[in-house]
């Protein structure tokens, strides 16, 4: 059996009395596209964060790539996290930067990277998600849409082992959700290891290699879609998965 | 005619020497509060515990002792522990220490003000704290900080004229010895009162000048 890429370990995360995350295990292979489903609440952004160590998580352990993550040592923790993309719900791009010194910033100061190699970089990646002529354009002259491919843009000029996604078209309307989708199905046909939270049912099960259920803190279940959608083991986790096939429209 | 003689051969000659020492006074005194501002601000925010007391604990005494003690103390109390500074020294870090308190609070409400998701960005691409605060939060900060500090530049062009209290003669000490000379207290106040319009003019020219240049998308002023 191989290595998996990404390993998750029983991580648990308190807030005051409440657990929102009651150790959570996955193991990530290399290429994987590893789909969270599940109602608000349920930990899912929660786990994502903890992964990169936005969250402390209070307890648990991560292994990347086999080596396990010292987040504890904060050397150690900025170097992981350059190796983990992540993409949030609302974007949060930085507002003072256009298009194109947001993908350029973190490979000058955080790789320590030559500004002009930066440059041609950045440029490269705009172009890979389609946003070439808007690169001098700042956040608020960017659609929805294209405010979330710049920031994949800016992710993946980090070269990233894996990618997070959390609700990534979630904030979009719906005649932008397409082009956001399009340049993740085309990252998880380059071989790019990805988790990613989602309502979107049908792009999900067109695409992941598996898909996660939790709620109230934990994974309920996982199997493939097929078997998620289908004939899940779980009686909520069929309750969950027929309400949201009614929302989002049929699973493919 | 003998008005105007007097004015050509006293006033302005005094006058226009007072101005020189004033605006000697009032830029690096600026520009030393702007980034004493600045500074403390971050720590304020971002300090550790101990860090942040410290410089919670400065804006309270500088922003609530009186600026004419804090420059007695500079000038006529540090000599009892041998500490000796020119008149415009002690004026120039009384004023700069004063207007960083003050700069430190909208430097401050500016820094709480960016919003949290652009601080988890930078952390998940890997910037470690001293990067993220210097290259995404304040430069964002500085944007919405620069009315505020602006209203706290032109408050420190008219209490320059308190270092005159410590020796330093400038504008309105000038003024002051003139007027006590030839009684005509009311003119040569009103032309010193011009002067210091003349100088908050120019200054807020330059600040709207400043806000223009650093303008951008997304940071204008929101016109309903």
């Amino acid at each position: 059996m191989e290595t998996p890429i990404l390993r998750i370990e029983n991580v648990s995360k308190r807030y005051g009395k409440k657990d929102v995350l009651k150790g959570a295990s996955l193991d990530v292979n290399k290429g994987d596209l590893k789909i969270l489903i599940g109602p608000s609440g349920a930990g899912k952004s929660t786990l994502l964060q903890c992964i990169n160590f936005l969250v402390r998580p209070d307890e648990g352990r991560i292994w990347l790539e086999g080596q396990e993550v010292h987040y504890a040592h904060k050397r150690d923790l900025y170097a992981y996290r350059q190796k983990v993309g992540m993409i949030f719900q609302d974007f949060n791009l930085f507002d003072h930067l256009s298009a194109l010194e947001n993908v350029k910033i973190g490979m000058i100061k955080v790789r320590g990277m030559a500004k002009a190699d930066a440059q041609e970089r950045a440029v490269m990646e705009l172009e890979r998600v389609g946003l070439k002529e808007h690169m001098q354009k700042y956040p608020a002259q960017l659609s929805g849409g294209q405010k979330q491919r710049v920031s994949i843009a800016r992710a993946l000029a980090m070269d990233p082992r894996v990618m997070l996604l959390d609700e990534p078209t979630s904030a979009l309307d719906p005649e932008l959700i397409g082009e956001v989708h399009s340049v993740i199905r085309d990252l998880g046909a380059g071989g790019m290891t990805m988790i990613m939270a989602t309502h979107q049912i049908g792009f999900a099960s067109s695409l992941a290699s598996e898909i996660v259920f939790m709620e109230d803190g934990q994974i309920l279940e996982k199997g493939t879609p097929d078997k998620i959608f289908n004939q899940a083991e779980c009686a909520r986790t069929r309750e969950f998965c027929s309400k949201i096939t009614e929302l989002y429209g049929e699973t493919r | 005619m003998e008005e105007w003689l007097y004015i050509q051969t006293e006033v302005y000659p005094a006058l226009a020497k007072g101005f020189w020492v004033s605006l000697q006074l009032i830029i690096p005194s600026a520009t030393l509060g702007l980034f004493i501002g600045i500074m403390v601000g971050v720590l304020r925010v971002y300090g550790s515990r101990p860090v942040m007391a410290a410089a919670n604990t400065y804006v309270v005494l500088f922003r609530g002792i009186p600026l004419v003690v804090q420059l007695f103390i500079w000038y006529f109390g540090l000599p009892y522990i041998k500490i000796y500074l020119s008149p415009f020294v002690a004026a120039v870090l009384g004023f700069a220490l004063c207007s960083g308190a003050y700069h430190s609070e909208y430097i401050r409400g500016a820094l709480l003000s960016i919003k949290r998701g652009q601080m988890l960005a930078a952390q998940s691409l890997g910037f470690n704290k001293v990067q993220m605060i210097f290259s995404i939060i304040l430069p964002q900060a500085i944007r919405r900080a620069l009315p505020g500090c602006g209203n706290e530049i032109i408050y420190l062009i008219k209490y320059s004229s308190l270092a005159y209290m410590i020796t330093c003669i400038e504008l309105t000490g000038q003024g002051k010895i003139l007027a006590s000379n030839s009684f005509k207290y009311t003119e040569i106040f009103l032309i010193i009162g011009a002067c210091y319009l003349a100088m908050t003019s120019v200054a807020s020219l330059v600040l709207g000048l400043v806000e223009d240049r650093l303008r951008l998308p997304g940071f204008e002023h929101q016109r309903i």
